[in-house]
Formats: structure tokens, sequence, C-alpha cells
């Protein structure tokens, strides 16, 4: 047994791995600092021997490079007509050389490392090399007069630069004349000031105003905020990954209004984190958005956040009509961070985190529990399970091996467990390329030790120019993310709460001790096997952006993105034998099983675009027309064995030849589309914007295949009109918007239209006897779902800028909803999907925020709130359509009422006499005073499922989030609250059954439940065996309503004084904490607020406490 | 000039990508076959045939006995407890995927007997015999809608659309009971007596099918006569062995008219893991026996164990009854598959140990049969035959059409007497002519109980009888045992109270999905 305990073989050793792992980073990186120091000196340190006669200029430079390691580099026009050359240098610095070489020349030349360019001298025929250079000194303050410490003033082309001290004071040496320095600072404007011979120049910085000159990404380009007719919310990549977060989607919470993201926990690497933007649209298929990676569809989940540079969420369908038959649930765009020419530096950011379990329900004391169990026993006419002497004896005893306690199972399995990130990116370039790379390795240890997750993954972008007309793009990103979980077949989460009543966990000699049912999730979590997944990706892209004439670009985008995931889950053999009685077997697993499975996905993206821009005068034209394709093809295979030698022996082929099986299958769909979009915008005033798509799917069939996706839109930018400006001094921008459209959602299974046939095998006389057989029912007539939206909103800014304010009012139809209606089951064949019913989503999102700043300190909050009503209009007159389990969340499906509300009784309280059960309906036969009182609602004078109603969404109505960041000198502070509300959840399992069955039995119970001394308790009486008092109600109907404090963070920057002499360029240090603080009516169960509806058998979310670290080199 | 090479290159390289996928949106499936190329050899035939065969009863049939008196859900959550206590409606999931599946192993029936024909072939001795067996089938499941709903909508054709689903109304009990009457002879003249490939419909299969059709339509003389015609056939006989009947070696005997075939690895069941004692590899033990079904098992010497002169021993309860009891059932001191000793006595300490675990039997009692040693190494994969028809049956049929009839003679004690004599694993006193009509009718259906238990049957035979409302109601029991101080107590599940209400319990609610979607369809009464 003790071989099988992957504790014992791992002692002690994590931690010293991880440890060698950051040591090896840092030396890594301190390398590569120190390689960049000595690279300057190069130039200052060579000491050349050279001898020229009548040498042309090109002879040369040969020279100069053969002997040295400098590269020179030149227009060969500028040499052309060059006089020749004679000389005879001895141990001469290469500045001498280059210096007496072109002195009869009009050129001259710039180092840079080990990189010579050889320059015209500009018209004033001064070398700036030779002039003699100078120091500017200077102040940098913001617009109040205050000043701004921690700026950084930069030499324009260069490397060299200062930050500004703490009285906002610079002051910079050898300054080449002619230079041009740049004052920037986070949150403020960029100024470029010429030295032209200054010794002193100040500078006043003003705040970046939001919006106006802020460019966001839009479908297949980019526009000015101020000309954007849609609604859309960009957030910046910095801001996403301010707090720890494993991915994507989890940072945009709370971020954009009409964005709700349900974290509903999941396994690290396994998220079960879901996006919807503006409501849920469809009832089956997918809600989720589209997301694009530089124009590459991709999961959220498989992008490094580090890598973000922003992200554009487009909500109205104005924005997402050119996405066509793809963006009905909006579509998320993501631009990652690229180099910039002329700044090369090295990034690296890192974090340390500790995470905590945010679901820990509490189970009842031990007497409590036993008195409890014995009511049960004896409301249902039963005799007491515990004696009274018995309960003494438990009690008092403690000896808690041979009287155990009935459940300590979370605080065994559960364990607080550490989390490591590491980024480590170079940027920079020249004139003729740029390019960034990153790396990331990330770790997270699970709340339980048999999870497990991983991430490796490296991007590197890179931008050519080989002609002023011609740029081509090439990009890398490889991801392999493993992720490792428990068992499938004793899923550790369900035996926390169900089947595992006393159990002493673990005997002093290390044996599991197992419930009288036979579990114990702690035994299930270190020996009962492992699910472990290998998600690799690489996704490859080239782009072309040409531009073929004045005005008109040409651009092409090739992708290729291979998904491949391998998959072993490995279920153990195990025997737990009697801790007193070795002889003893307890629970015998002898099988082991191995399911491996691949999945690889091959995706190819074509996409080529057409862009004429042109500004007549006051008229603003642009014209984009586009094709595109997509293919994508995936391969599944998956096998299976049995009766493994043990449990490490995990290769398919050393399983049993007996009962093995493969399975597996191909498939593809393909999308073919045209699409355009004019843009017309009048004296910058009048903005107008149409977008189309003609999308072609190979999911459907017939006059189907094809379907048109409009959508036109306007915008007017009142304060761009003479009399606003003189007349309002408060709203310095404004501008209406409106727009309509159509996009679609072709997220259905592949194959619908087509009547097929599937294997289904009989045997005769012990053989195999072949059989196919039609189970599904076909529909040739399917076509897309189309969502109609109407946008209507305003964007602008007030009191000096300082405030923004947008809102929108949306109204979102979604016609023709692929559905498996139930078909009448007379039919003998599954339901096909069909276009029926009518969605409704309607709503306002309201976005506000506001910058401030004073002497020392600046502070910016931006909240936001959302509200969405969600409809179902039309089930074509069919339905209601209800799940069927009563112990289980129900919900229905049924015209006038939100998708999915939970479904169940309405409960009168507790039937308090038995009169009173003989006057009233009942549900049960055996219902008795103190159970639960099920309402009549049509008083038909019985209890029917007819008497069930609408209990509540089992989506949020509101969602709103609220940010604020507060700067002071070098320390900053960060705040994000979070919450939804207007939500019911629905408890199930052992949470709502009151130890009926066995299970987990929450002390919120205690002393809470219907006695005849107690009849206004807050639960029924408890019983056992009997579902008389958990059938679907709103007894177990709970409000999901909360507010989080999601995110709580302190950083420091470390001052640019104390970094001045090393080579470090700026420090930070952050400190956060994330789900610290929650308000929920759930925090009596203890459970998470955004828990999903059932029995809480799962991951849960976390709280999470981290330590960051930003270098900058 | 730069320019239009530019442009050139742009334009071909846009012309290169886009040609590439000249079929890009015509995909076609190599996962499945298509409906169109189907049906066109007599492979096709066959094999469309085959997957028929699936949609006759599995291990599941137990169900049918779990919702009597003779057996108890062990798993009182599950719908199959559920129905127990009477506590069901026309929302239940099972009555729901009940009606489903009946449906759709009708539907494929249906679809191979519409589309057989445009199969090319010179053999038709082969399809007109698959034509046959399918139209058995369609026939047996027909009997399972009727027993269970009553009227229901007769679907001999595909429904080819959704409106046409909507608009079907239930066809009369009678009308559904004179097709399967028609379709019973019509194939019982085409089917071969003997099929080469075991477990293939037969004429004998079709004859005794309709004798049980006629016995649940109370029609004794001819459902008597259909008994005999399979008797007659000189084909079947009693299986020497009762013991075997229901394990791997007594697969195909000459007992079996029809059942249902499986094979470890490709296509299995889960028999053991469904019905084993939970010190079987934990296996689920689904239904357990009642103290009812135990009690009914007589003594070796026939006599009832009420019968003070039986010799009936409290301290050795299980000894010297009839022997099918510990052939049928776990009973304490029976050996189980891993060969330890059967004790689920409270305070054994043993894993089946009543009370130690909800898990476990809860009454002290195990179903055996399909229960075999063989299938401990995998409980879940299981190769054994689920018998749907035996020779037993028939027997039994007989007796009970003739005497319902009123045609008692001779012939009516040997069918009852070859049952309680005609194995070698089974010998008990014979019954001796001169009964009552009355005593013959406990007689024959107390035997049907014993000798058929667990075989799916009781259900409908408490159905037919109209007895149900006084075989099933009451607290469940189980097994007698001595506690500590010496005293007999016998277990009592006072919490779980079984439900028959006659007034709407003899037939099954029609499910409410499927009258939500067709208003033609009326509710059964009481319901």
């Amino acid at each position: 047994m003790k071989k099988n305990d992957p504790k014992q073989r791992h002692r002690g050793r994590p931690a010293l791995r991880k440890m060698l792992k950051i040591m090896k980073l840092t030396t890594l990186l301190f390398f590569i600092a120190l390689f960049q120091v000595s690279a300057k000196s190069y130039s200052q340190e060579t000491k050349l021997s050279l001898k020229f006669e009548n040498e042309t200029l090109e002879n040369v430079f040969s020279k100069i490079e053969a002997n040295s390691e400098f590269s020179i580099f030149y227009k060969n026009d500028l040499i052309k007509n060059s006089k020749e050359v004679t000389g005879e240098f001895k141990d001469a610095l290469i500045i001498n050389i280059l210096d007496e070489v072109l002195k009869s020349e009009n050129l001259t030349y710039n180092i840079k490392d080990k990189l010579i360019m050889i320059v015209p001298k500009d018209v004033n025929g001064i070398n700036i090399n030779s002039q003699q250079q100078k120091s500017v000194s200077g102040k940098v303050t913001d617009q109040t007069g205050a000043s701004v410490p921690g700026a950084s003033v930069v030499i324009k082309g260069t490397t060299t630069g200062v930050i500004t001290d703490n009285s906002g004071n610079y002051s910079l040496s050898n300054i080449p004349e002619n230079a041009i320095l740049q004052f920037s600072f986070v949150g403020m404007k960029m100024v470029e000031i010429a030295t032209e011979g200054k010794i002193t120049i100040n500078v006043k910085l003003e705040d970046e105003t939001i919006g106006v000159e802020e460019v966001v990404v839009v479908g297949y380009g980019t526009q000015k905020k101020v000309s954007s007719t849609s609604p859309v919310s960009q957030l910046k990549g910095d801001e996403m990954a301010r707090r720890p977060v494993t991915n994507a989607q989890q940072s945009l919470q709370g971020l954009a209004p009409g964005v709700t993201i349900v974290d509903n926990g999941g396994s690290p690497g396994r998220s079960a984190a879901t996006i919807r933007v503006r409501g849920i649209t469809t009832l089956s298929g997918n809600n989720d958005p589209l997301v694009l990676v530089d124009g590459i569809e991709q999961r959220i989940d498989d992008i490094n956040p580090s890598d973000i540079d922003n992200v554009s969420i487009l909500k109205d369908a104005a924005s997402t009509a050119i996405y066509g038959s793809r963006a009905a649930n909006g579509v998320v765009l993501v631009t990652t961070k690229r180099g910039k020419k002329d700044q090369i530096s090295i990034n690296y950011s890192g974090y340390v985190a500790m995470q905590e379990a945010n679901n820990n329900p509490k189970h009842m004391g031990l007497e409590d529990y036993m008195r409890y169990q014995n009511l049960a026993y004896t409301n249902v006419g039963m005799l007491p399970l515990y004696a009274e002497e018995t309960i003494q004896t438990w009690v008092t005893s403690t000896d808690r091996i041979k009287y155990p306690l009935p459940n300590v199972w979370f605080d065994k399995v559960y364990k607080k467990a550490p989390q490591f990130d590491h980024n480590l990116s170079i940027s920079g370039g020249g004139e003729k390329i740029q390019g960034r790379a990153s790396i990331r390795w990330q770790e997270q240890n699970g709340i339980v030790s048999s999870v497990f997750n991983k991430i490796n993954e490296a991007r590197v972008n890179l931008d050519f120019n080989p002609y002023s007309k011609l740029k081509i793009s090439a990009d890398l990103n490889y991801r392999q993310n493993y992720s490792r979980n428990g068992s499938t077949t004793f899923t550790l989460w369900h035996y926390l709460y169900h089947g595992s009543q006393w159990a002493v966990p673990r005997y002093p000699d290390g044996t599991y001790g197992i419930s009288k049912q036979g579990h114990s999730p702690l035994l299930y979590n270190d020996m009962a096997g492992s699910d472990k997944l290998n998600r690799g990706m690489l996704v490859a892209n080239l782009k072309f952006d040409l531009e073929i004439l004045p005005h008109l670009k040409f651009n092409t985008q090739y992708s290729l993105r291979n998904d491949n995931n391998v998959q072993k889950i490995f279920n153990n053999s195990f025997q737990v034998y009697d801790y007193t009685d070795k002889s003893k077997l307890l629970k015998n697993v002898d099988k082991n099983t191995l399911n491996e499975n691949r999945d690889v996905i091959n995706e190819i993206t074509l996409t080529s675009l057409l862009n004429y821009e042109r500004i007549i005068e006051k008229n603003e034209f642009k014209f984009l027309a586009g094709y595109s394709e997509i293919s994508n093809k995936q391969n599944y295979l998956s096998g299976y064995r049995e009766y493994f030698y043990n449990n490490d022996i995990q290769s398919i082929s050393m399983g049993s030849d007996n009962n093995k099986n493969i399975t597996g299958y191909d498939s593809e769909w393909g999308l073919k589309s045209y699409f355009g979009r004019i843009n017309y915008i009048y004296n910058e005033k009048y903005i107008f914007e149409t977008n189309s798509r003609w999308d072609g799917s190979s999911r459907f069939t017939g006059s189907n295949v094809y379907a048109f996706f409009p959508s036109v839109s306007g915008a007017w930018r009142i304060s761009k009109e003479g009399f606003w400006n003189k007349s309002n001094k408060l709203f310095n921008e404004l501008k209406l918007r409106a727009s309509w459209g159509k996009s679609g959602n072709q997220a259905i299974p592949l194959y619908e239209f087509y009547p097929a046939l599937i294997s289904a095998p009989y045997t005769f006389s012990d053989k195999l006897a072949q059989g196919y057989l039609q189970e599904n029912m076909s529909n040739a007539d399917l076509t897309w779902e189309t969502t109609t939206q109407t946008n209507i909103g305003f964007d602008s800014q007030l009191f000096k800028q300082k405030v923004t304010l947008s809102f929108d009012w949306y109204k979102k139809i979604t016609d023709g909803i692929l559905l498996s209606l139930p078909i009448p089951g007379v039919i003998g064949l599954n339901a096909p999907k069909q276009n029926a019913g009518v969605i409704e989503n309607k709503g306002v999102e309201l976005m506000i925020g506001y910058r401030g700043k004073s002497k020392q300190l600046s502070w910016d909050i931006s909240g936001n709130v959302a509200y969405n009503k969600n409809e179902v209009i039309s089930l074509e007159g069919t339905g209601p359509y209800i799940t069927t389990s009563s112990v289980d969340p129900m919900t229905i499906r049924a015209e006038g009422l939100p998708i999915d509300s939970n479904w169940g009784y309405l409960v009168d309280g507790f039937f308090q006499t038995a009169e009173e059960v003989a006057g009233y309906p009942t549900l049960f036969a055996n219902t008795k005073p103190g159970d639960t009182k099920y309402v009549d609602r049509n008083k038909d004078g019985k209890i029917t499922p007819d008497d069930m109603t609408n209990l509540g969404n089992s989506f949020p109505n509101y969602t709103f989030g609220l940010t604020s960041t507060l700067k002071y000198k070098n320390f900053d502070f960060f705040w994000q609250w979070q919450g939804a509300a207007d939500v019911a959840v629905r408890l199930s399992g052992a949470l709502s059954e009151m130890g009926n069955q066995e299970g987990f039995t929450h002390e919120i119970y205690t002393n809470n439940v219907w006695t005849v001394d107690n009849p206004n308790s807050r639960f029924p009486r408890p019983t056992k065996f009997s579902l008389n008092n958990v059938q679907s109600s709103e007894m177990l109907i709970y409000d999901g309503s909360y507010l989080r404090l999601k995110t709580l963070q302190l950083g420091y920057n470390v001052p640019a004084t104390f970094l001045a002499k090393t080579f470090v360029k700026s420090a930070r240090f952050t400190l956060s904490a994330t789900n610290l603080l929650t308000f929920s009516k759930l925090n009596e169960w203890n459970l998470d607020p955004e828990f999903p509806s059932g029995r809480a058998a799962y991951y849960p979310q976390t709280t999470i406490y981290s330590i960051g670290f930003n270098f900058q080199f | 000039m730069k320019n239009t090479i530019y442009f050139t290159t742009a334009i071909l390289l846009a012309a290169f990508f886009s040609a590439c996928n000249g079929n890009l949106l015509e995909t076609i499936p190599t996962d499945r076959i298509s409906t169109e190329i189907y049906w066109e050899t007599e492979k096709d035939a066959t094999y469309a045939a085959n997957s028929v065969y699936r949609y006759l009863d599995g291990i599941t049939i137990v169900d049918y006995d779990g919702l009597t008196d003779i057996l108890h859900s062990n798993i009182p959550f599950y719908d199959n407890g559920t129905i127990e206590r009477g506590d069901y409606n026309s929302n239940t999931p099972k009555i729901y995927d009940q009606w489903v599946y009946l449906y759709k192993g009708i539907r494929a029936a249906n679809n191979f007997l519409e589309n057989v024909d445009k199969v090319t072939t010179t053999n038709t001795t082969l399809i007109n015999s698959l034509k046959s067996e399918m139209r058995v089938i369609r026939a047996y499941l027909y009997v399972r809608l009727v027993m269970l709903w009553g009227d229901v909508p007769l679907v001999t054709k595909t429904i080819a659309n959704i409106s046409v689903g909507q608009s079907v109304t239930r066809n009369t009990t009678a009308e559904i009971w004179t097709f399967i009457g028609s379709e019973l002879d019509a194939c019982a003249s085409i089917l071969p007596l003997n099929q080469t490939e075991k477990g293939r419909i037969t004429k004998g299969a079709a004859l005794a099918l309709k004798a049980r059709v006629l016995l649940y339509q109370n029609k004794w003389l001819e459902s008597a006569n259909a008994a005999k015609s399979v008797m007659d056939l000189n084909k079947y006989s009693l299986y020497p062995k009762y013991e075997d009947l229901f394990s791997t070696v007594g697969e195909n005997n000459v007992e079996i008219i029809l059942d249902k075939q499986f094979i470890k690895d490709i296509y299995s069941n889960n028999a053991f893991q469904y019905l084993g004692p939970y010190s079987q590899k934990n296996a689920n033990c689904n239904f357990v026996p009642t103290k009812r079904m135990i009690d009914s098992y007589t003594m070796s010497n026939g006599k009832s164990i009420s019968d003070p002169t039986s010799g009936f021993d409290k301290d050795n309860p299980y000894e010297n009854r009839d022997p099918r009891l510990k052939f049928s059932v776990f009973v304490k001191g029976s050996k189980l598959p891993d060969s330890k000793i059967y004790d689920p006595t409270p305070g054994s300490k043993t894993l089946d140990e009543v009370g130690s675990t909800y898990l476990a039997t809860v009454l002290g009692f195990n179903i055996k049969k399909y229960v075999n040693s063989d299938d401990l190494s995998n409980i879940s994969n299981c190769g054994i035959n689920i018998i749907l028809i035996r020779y037993a049956e028939i027997l039994l049929t007989y007796a009970e059409g003739k005497i319902e009839s009123d045609q008692i003679d001779q012939s009516v004690y040997d069918a009852i007497n070859s049952i309680r004599q005609g194995r070698n694993d089974v010998k008990l006193p014979t019954i001796v002519s001169g009964l009552s009509k009355a005593e013959l009718r406990t007689i024959v259906r107390n035997e049907r109980m014993v000798e058929l238990a667990f075989e799916g049957l009781r259900l409908f035979d408490l159905r037919r009888w109209k007895t149900a409302e006084t075989e099933i109601p009451g607290f469940v029991e189980g097994m007698t045992y001595k506690n500590t101080s010496g005293a007999y107590v016998t277990i009592k599940l006072d919490g779980f109270l079984k439900i028959f209400d006659a007034s709407k319990h003899y037939l099954w609610p029609i499910p409410k999905k499927e009258i939500d979607l067709n208003s033609n369809l009326k509710q059964n009464t009481g319901w």
C-alpha cells in the first residue's frame, strides 16, 4: 500500500525543486543583463590597426568589418560618389577611424553596440558624434503644476534615459546636439521636445484623455474610439494581468459591463469559468463568445495573460456582424504584445501565490449529529440508532480511532496549495525588424493533492519591414498545459459529501479508514487513480501588409492552429484492509483501467483584406472588403484496456488482452465567408458605418449553406457642434450612438442534416453479430440561428475630461434557435436539432470612470453595472421542457420565463398537526407533522407536477464591478469589487438531504429542525430514507446574489534613484489577495457565491494570496 | 512598376490560398454510414436486423419483479423505489425512459420492414425469416407497452416527420392484442423451428409469446392451446439442473425458447453488478428478495412453512426447503461467488451485514439467479444470456389456461408436476389429482411465483390477476434472526411502505412529456 501512496513518494522534494528553478531563472536574467552592459562598451574599448591605400569607402568598411565585430550599414547611394581613402591607424578607436575616413564626405555615423550606421550629415553639416555633448536638466510637472516623480526622460532613438526624482527633477548628460527628449509617464500623454541647445527644459505633462485619441481594436481593423459607433469594451493587458489568475477569462471578471463571467470553480487547467456577453442567446449548443487571438480562433483559456496587449469585447450587432455566423454571443478580440522600434527591454514578472478552498462546509457537532440521527430514525417509526450510553461513551471519549468523528474530510483532504508563475520577455527592434519573445512557466498545485497543473509556453512575434510599403509579421505560439486530476470512477468531490460518514481518515499505521458505505475521499484522492491531460497548442501565423497604392492596402493572413490533446485516465486497483483485522478485506477494487485518448485538431484560417482609406476635406471614407476561409479537421482516437500488472505500469500495451476497446472518429467542417465594411465620417461629427458578412458553412446543406448578416450604425458627436462648446462646459465630449444588425450562430454538432447509421452490434451463439442502427433523427432544413440586435447609447466625458460616462441600451432577439426540441417518443429516434423558438435579451449597461490627481496622489475609479433580462419568447407552441429529476436541480424552458429558470413547488411552511396533514393535499402518502407543506397551486386537491412554478433565474440579471487605483509616491493600491444579483441557486444532494441518506450533514441544521417543541424551525423534520422533504421546492432555493472584494493589491515601485546604478530599469513588488471578502447568503452554508446549483461536488473556487515581482532591464 | 508586382503577387497569393479548398463546404462524414447508401445487399439486411435484437429485455427485466411484493428496491432513492412506494407520477423519468425505449425498438423494426425489400438477393428464405423475426420482436415490445400503459399508439410504420408523431392517438388495448395475435400467427408459420445461430427468434418463440399474450388477455383456452402447440413441437423440455439454468453452462439449453444473448467484452451486461450482494466487489444489489418471496418456497415435503406439520425449523429456516430457494436466493449460509459464506445477520460484521450500510441488503437476502462466480473477476462485463421465455413458463401457462377454462384433466397435473419433479435437482412431492379449481389456481400461481422468480413476470401476473392491491401493499419485511438476547427478530422497514392504489396503479401514467407534445394522448384514469 505504501508503494502506491503518492505522498510518500514526493515527500519534501517539490519545494527544493521549485527553489532550483527560480535560481536558474534568476541566473539567466543576470547573464542577459550583463551581456547588454558589456556590449555597450565594445566600441569604446576595441582598438584597431588598419591601413588603406586609395581604397573606396566600400572596401574600407569591409576591412573594418573583417578586422572587428562591427557591422556597418549604409545605403549604396550614399557612397557611390565618395572619394578614395588613404590612411594608416594603429590601435585606434573606431570613432577615430570613422571620423578620419569620412572627413571629406558629407557623411556621419551612429554607433550602437556593434552596429555602425552610415548616414548623411544633416543640413547644417554637423556631425552629431563629433560635436560636444551637453547636459540638460529640468523638472517635470503635471497640469496642476505638481511635480511628477518617476517620469521617464529618454533621448529619442536610444535607450539612454533617466527617471525623474521625487521632486520631479531630472538631469541628463551626454546629450547629442539636436537630440529629441521624450517625456512620459503612465496615464499621461508623451511629450517630445527638441533640445536645440537648451540647458534647461521644464515640461508640463498632460493627462492622457481617455477616449479622444484612443484606438480600439474592432473586427478586421482598428478605429479611433471617438469615431466608433459601437459600445466596445477595451481592456489593457496590464489591467487584466493584475491579479494572479491562471487564465485570461478569470481576469476579465467584473471589468466590462455586459460581460458576465461565472467562475464555477473547476480544477486548475480545467477551468469551469464561462463568459457570457449580454446574456444567453441560445438554448442548446454554444453560448461562448467567439474568441480571436490576433485573428485566430482560440480558446480563451489558451492565452498567456502576460502576452495580452489589449482585449476588445464587441457586444452589439454593428461590431459583431462582420464575424457573421459565429458572432451571436459577442466577439472577444485579443491582441498580443509586439516588439517596438529602438526599445530593447527585458521584462521579468512573476508571482508566488497560496491558494485556499472557498467551500468548507461545517459538519454538525458529534453529539448533535448522533441525537439528530436518532430523531430522524424515530421520526419514521424506526428505533433510535444510538443508545444513550453509546452517545455518552462516544462523546466523552478521546479515542477518535475507536470513536471517530462523523465527518472530518474537508480538514483532511483540503490543503493550502502554492502556485508559481514566471514570465520572461524580451522585446525591441530596429528599422527593419522588430520582435518580442516571451516564455512563461506556471505551476499550480491543487487544493487537494491529486490535482496539479503546469503550463509552459512561448511566443515569438516578429515584424519585418523589408520595404516601406510591405510589412510581414510572423508569430509563433507554443503552449503545453499538463493538468492532473484524481480518479474518474471514485470522484473525490462527490464522496466529500456523500457516503463517507464515520470513517477514521487514516489510522496510526497509515491504513485508510473507510466509511460504512465503503468510501473515503482521502483514499480516493491518494490512491484511486489519475486523469492526466496534456493539452498542446501550436499556432503559427503569417501576415502580409502591403500598400498597393496610396490609400489602398492589401492584407493577407494565413494561420495554422494545431491542438494536440493527450489524455490518460488511469483508475487504480487498490485494496483496503481492516485496521484491527488485517486479514479482512474491506474494499477490493481489483481492476485497474486505462482510457487513453488522442484528440488532434488542425485548423487553417486564411483571411484577405482590402482596405481603402481616404480623407477629402471634411469627408473621411473607409472601405473594407474581405474574404475568409476556415477549415477544421479533427481526429479522435480512444483506447481502453484493463487489468494492468500494477498501477505504475500505465502503458496501454501492458493491459490485459481481454475486454480491450478502441474507438475514434474523424470529422471536419469548413467556413467560407465574404465580408465588408464602409465607414463615413463627415467633419468629425457625423459617423456612419455598415458591416456585413456572407457566410457559408459546411454544417448546413442545400440553400441553407449561405446566410447574410448585415448591420448599420451611426453616431453623432454633439460636442463637436459649434453651438455645444460655447454653451456647455460640463460635457467635453458627447457622442450619441445607434446600431442595428444581425449575427448568427452555427455552433451545432456536425452532420445534423445527415440521416446516418451507427454501429450497434449484437451477438448470436457467443459470436459478434455486426449491426447498424439509426438513432438520431436528421433535419435537412436546419439553418442558422439569427440574432438581431438594436443598440442605443452614448459616450461622454465630463468635468474637463475627468469623468467618463457611457451608457447603452440594447435588445437582442434570437430567432430560429437551434434546439433539440423533444419529439414524441413514439417516433422512436433521438430528437434532431430544429430551428425553433425565439429568445430575447434586453438590457442596459452603464460605465462610469473618474480620474483625479493632486500633488502626491492620483486615483481613478471605474464602475460598471449591467442589467440583462432574458426571456424565452417562443418555443413554437411546444414545451415547457422541464428536467425530470426531482431531487436534483430542476429547470424549465417555457415561453415567458428566463431560460432554465429554477422550477419546483412553493412551500407554505411545515405541517404542524395531523389534522393539518389530513386537511391538505400531500405529495407523499406518509406525510406527517413537520414535513414540508408543498402548495397546491392549482387547487385541484392533489400535489402534482402541475403545481410547480418558477423559483428564480439560474443566471444573474444584474452584474456589477468597481475598480479603483490609488497612487501615492511609489506606492499604489488597487481594489476590485465584483458581484451579481437576482439569481437563484438550488442546493441538492447531501447539502439538502438533512442527513437522510447518511450524507454530510451541515451544522446549519443543528437545533433548527421541526419538532413538536420547535414548530417555528427553519428546516422540516429530519427523516431517514424518505424523499418527502427534498423535492424540488423553494425550500432548497437560495438567493445567489453576492458582492465580493475580488482583488486587493498593494504595489511598490522601487524609486529610480535606487536603481540608477544598476542594470535594472524598473522594479515593482506587489502583494495581492483574491476573493478576500464576500457578502452572500451562501456564506452560512460555507459555500462560494459562484456555487453552481447542485451538490457542490466539484473543485471549488479559491482564495488566493500572492506576492508579485516585476523587473525591467 | 513595383506596385504592380506587389499587387500581382498578392492577388496570386490570395488566389492560391482560396483554391486550396474547393470542397470546403461539402464535408462528408467518415464516422457513420449514410442511410442513402444502405439497403443494397443481403448483408445490409442481416446487420440491420441484428441491431433490433438489442431492444429485447436485458438484466433490467428484474425491475418488473422489483415493483412487486417479491422484491424490494434496495436503493430507495432510485425511481424503482419511488414506484414501489406509489409516489411516482407522469414526470417520473423511468416511466418516460421505458416508453421511449420501447418505441425506439418498434421504430427500428418498422424501419427494417419498410426497407428490407430494397435489398437485392435471391435468398428469400433469409429475408422472410428476418422479417418475421423483426415482427416478433415488435410484438414482444407491444406486449410490454400494453401491459404497462393499456391503450397505446399502435405504430406500424416509421413516422417520418414530427407533426405526424404529434397527432397519433391511443389505440385500444383490444386492437393491439389483435395486431399482436395476427402478427405472431403469421410469423409462426414462416419462422424455422431451428435457427443456425442460437438466439435468433424461432417458430417456438413466436408460439410461446402467443401463449403468453393470450394468457395476459385471460383467453384461457386459447392460451392453453397455444402452449400446447409449443409442447407439441417436441423441441423443448425442462433442463435437468435448475441450479445451472441461470449460469453460463446452462446457456442455450433445451428449455430456452427466447433469450437475449450476450458475450463478454463485445456485447456484455452487468448482471452480476446489478444484482449481486454488496460483499462481492461492492456489487449494487439493486433489488433484494422479501420475506414474502422467501416464505413462498415450501418445505421439501411440499408443505407451506406456515403449516405446523411442515417441520419448519426457525433456527435453520432455509433447510429442507424447496431446493429452488437456494438456487435462486442467497440466504444465510449460502456460498458466495468468492467462496465465502453469506451472512447478512445484523452483528455478523460481514460486508453484507444488514444495517451496516445502506448499500448492502437491507432485508438479509440477495438474488442469486444470474450472479455467477465466473463473472466475479469483472462484475460489469458479464456474458450471461438473459432468459426471456423458457419452457417451464409454457407448462404453467398450459396448466393455468386449462384450470381457468375449467378443463382440468390429468394433463394439468402432469404439467405442474413435471416442474416439481422433472429436474434432477428439484424433486418435490407430486400434486395429487382431485383438487378443486380454486386449489389448483392457488398452486399454479404459487408455482409461477417460485419457479419464475425474478424473471420479470410477476408484475404482469399480478396485473392480470388483479390481485396487486392485496399482494403488494404493506411494510417491507426481511429475514428473521435471533438477536443477542435470544429473541427472534424479523427485519421490518417501518419507514418503507409499499403502496398500490387499485384506482390507478394497474396502469402507469402516460409520460407527461409525451402528452405535452401530443394533446391527442389522453391520460390514464387516476393520474
